[in-house]
């Protein structure tokens, strides 16, 4: 599997803030990669570092071995679409476009397809002013994909988005998966990437948590099991579980989560103990359990950074979104 | 670069800027002709028609000033991007931000000059109804225009250009034209009041030398000049020093 993205030991330093701190991951092509991480983690800045955008404190980052400033007409390389980019109110969406095109010699019938392919094609003449934050989404990603680049940089594409948008948005990762190009899409939201990304790189504070495959993912969420059981006599219930070697927690003030335990075994054992059950559910770990842990595990596993880090006014590059 | 410079035409064209400015250039312009035509003693007691030659080129340049609007325009053409945030997608077409102001530079040359013949053409229709309505000659006019055309279209371009150049350093819209108008509407006076001699040194100095317009004391004030050459030269220097002022400035800076 070859590499589309190489980011290697990369930092940022803002005035007294470290954004970005020895970040190293890869990105492979013709997959999917989500970058995932709370809000004020890191991965805006990280991805504008990427794109030239942010300059580089130490350590790079490099698209097939060249830096995005290297590229030649890099938008045919490398298609971004990042947040809180914007249009100007009075231009029209074709126009946009147009400018784009022009710059970078690509043929005016792009422009065309491109709005067709993010399904625009009936506002092209409209201004962008107009437009709702769903529109400018689309119109976001027209501008990344009017190169035709190998690469594509999305920098939370989901927001604004509707449910029928997302579900859009999806299908299009997907197919610009399936034409061989690599895509590094960011969210603060797992679940609204878990059907779109194959691989997965988790950042806390501007550092890496974790690079793996989504699948190895959801093998970590397996493991997070649990029986939920809602009952009348939660005080009883309590005191048959004690007698046994299970683990158990309360979650609420008539239910109660046992460890790795399975229907299987509890319903016989709440048979004989003759207690009440109102619900009883195999509860496996979402994924979204694991990323909130991991994320949340690593801050708490490094006090003083939890403190000095999450609670400091800097929240500038992704709270402004 | 001619792929960038058509697409900044095309930023541009698709915004009011330049056709707020060209309708501003048109009124002010239209406006001095009309105090032009309505002056009941033009250029001396008895002498209601622009006849002499330097009358004539004056009548013509009428608009000179107006390249105060081309310098507007060169600040706009720059700021309006960090204005709307449309700079990310500049930098991502455009990463070598050196390359991106030197865009906007030749945008904006472009875009100056054609203020200038906007304004000349305008002075040229009002010019000719006013000479034609007093019994003056159109033609006398006209014959002026490769006197004064070259000079006054330069000095438009060149205004343009110290816009970019200002705008490159100060991006904040607002901050921009507050800094330049307030430059050229107070601060220069001030400064040439002060210091002897300084009058050439400065922008206005240097335009006045450029457009060759002013040169025989229209208003009877004689002030020391460079040559045309000289002080468009000048006007050009202040201009790129600015703008790579501003490269330099740009280049370290994040764009968030």
């Amino acid at each position: 599997m070859t590499s589309a993205i190489e980011v290697r030991d990369l930092s940022k330093q803002f005035r007294s803030v470290r954004a970005v701190d020895h970040l190293t991951f890869e990105v492979a092509e013709g997959r999917v990669t989500g970058f995932l991480g709370p809000n004020g983690s890191g991965k805006t800045t990280t991805l504008r570092m990427l794109l030239g955008l942010v300059s580089i404190t130490s350590g790079g980052a490099t698209f097939g071995g060249r830096r995005y400033l290297d590229l030649d007409h890099p938008i045919h390389h490398v298609g971004a679409a990042l947040e809180a980019t914007s249009f100007h109110p009075s231009r029209r969406a074709e126009d946009h476009l147009k400018t784009v095109a022009l710059a970078s010699g690509i043929p005016l019938t792009r422009v065309a397809e491109t709005l067709d392919l993010v399904g625009l094609t009936d506002v092209a003449r409209r201004r962008v002013g107009k437009f709702s934050l769903g529109m400018r989404q689309r119109l976001q990603l027209a501008t990344a994909v009017l190169g035709d680049p190998e690469i594509l940089i999305l920098d939370e594409p989901a927001n604004g988005l509707d449910p029928q948008g997302i579900q859009w948005l999806r299908t299009f990762i997907r197919h610009q998966a399936s034409l061989g190009h690599a895509v590094l899409v960011s969210s603060h939201l797992l679940s609204e990437m878990e059907e779109t990304v194959d691989d997965v790189v988790i950042i806390s504070q501007g550092k890496l948590v974790l690079q793996t495959t989504l699948a190895d993912m959801a093998a970590q969420a397996g493991t997070g099991t649990g029986l939920r059981i809602r009952t009348p006599e939660i005080n009883r219930l309590a005191e048959v579980l004690n007698a046994v070697p299970v683990g158990w927690r309360q979650t609420a003030p008539d239910t109660l989560v046992i460890d790795g335990a399975t229907p299987e075994w509890f319903g016989p054992f709440a048979a004989h103990h003759r207690i009440v059950l109102y619900e009883l559910i195999n509860e496996r770990g979402s994924l979204e359990d694991v990323f909130l842990r991991l994320t949340h595990g690593f801050d708490t596993a490094h006090p003083p950074d939890h403190s000095g880090g999450q609670s400091a006014p800097f929240r500038m590059p992704e709270a402004s979104a | 670069m001619i792929a960038v410079i058509r697409s900044e035409l095309l930023k541009i064209r698709t915004t009011a800027v330049p056709w707020v400015l060209a309708g501003i250039a048109v009124l002010i312009n239209g406006l001095l002709i009309l105090v032009i035509y309505l002056s009941q003693n033009y250029g001396g007691p008895g002498d209601d028609v622009p006849h002499t030659t330097q009358q004539l080129r004056n009548l013509l340049g009428s608009g000179f000033q107006g390249y105060l609007l081309a310098l507007i325009l060169g600040v706009l053409l720059i700021t309006i991007e960090f204005r709307h945030k449309t700079v990310t997608t500049s930098f991502l077409v455009t990463p070598r931000r050196p390359a991106f102001v030197a865009g906007k530079l030749i945008t904006a040359a472009i875009l100056g000059a054609l203020l200038g013949v906007l304004m000349l053409i305008v002075a040229l229709v009002g010019g000719g109804l006013t000479l034609t309505a007093r019994g003056g000659s159109f033609t006398g006019l006209v014959h002026q225009i490769p006197a004064v055309a070259p000079g006054f279209i330069l000095v438009f371009a060149l205004f343009s250009i110290l816009g970019v150049g200002i705008g490159s350093i100060l991006t904040n819209q607002v901050a921009a034209i507050m800094v330049s108008l307030g430059w050229f509407i107070i601060l220069e006076a001030i400064l040439v009041g002060l210091v002897h001699g300084a009058f050439k040194w400065v922008p206005t100095g240097a335009a006045d030398a450029a457009s060759n317009l002013t040169r025989n004391g229209g208003n009877g004030i004689h002030l020391t000049l460079f040559s045309w050459w000289q002080g468009g030269l000048l006007m050009l220097v202040y201009g790129l020093v600015f703008a790579g002022i501003g490269s330099i400035l740009l280049t370290s800076r994040d764009i968030t």
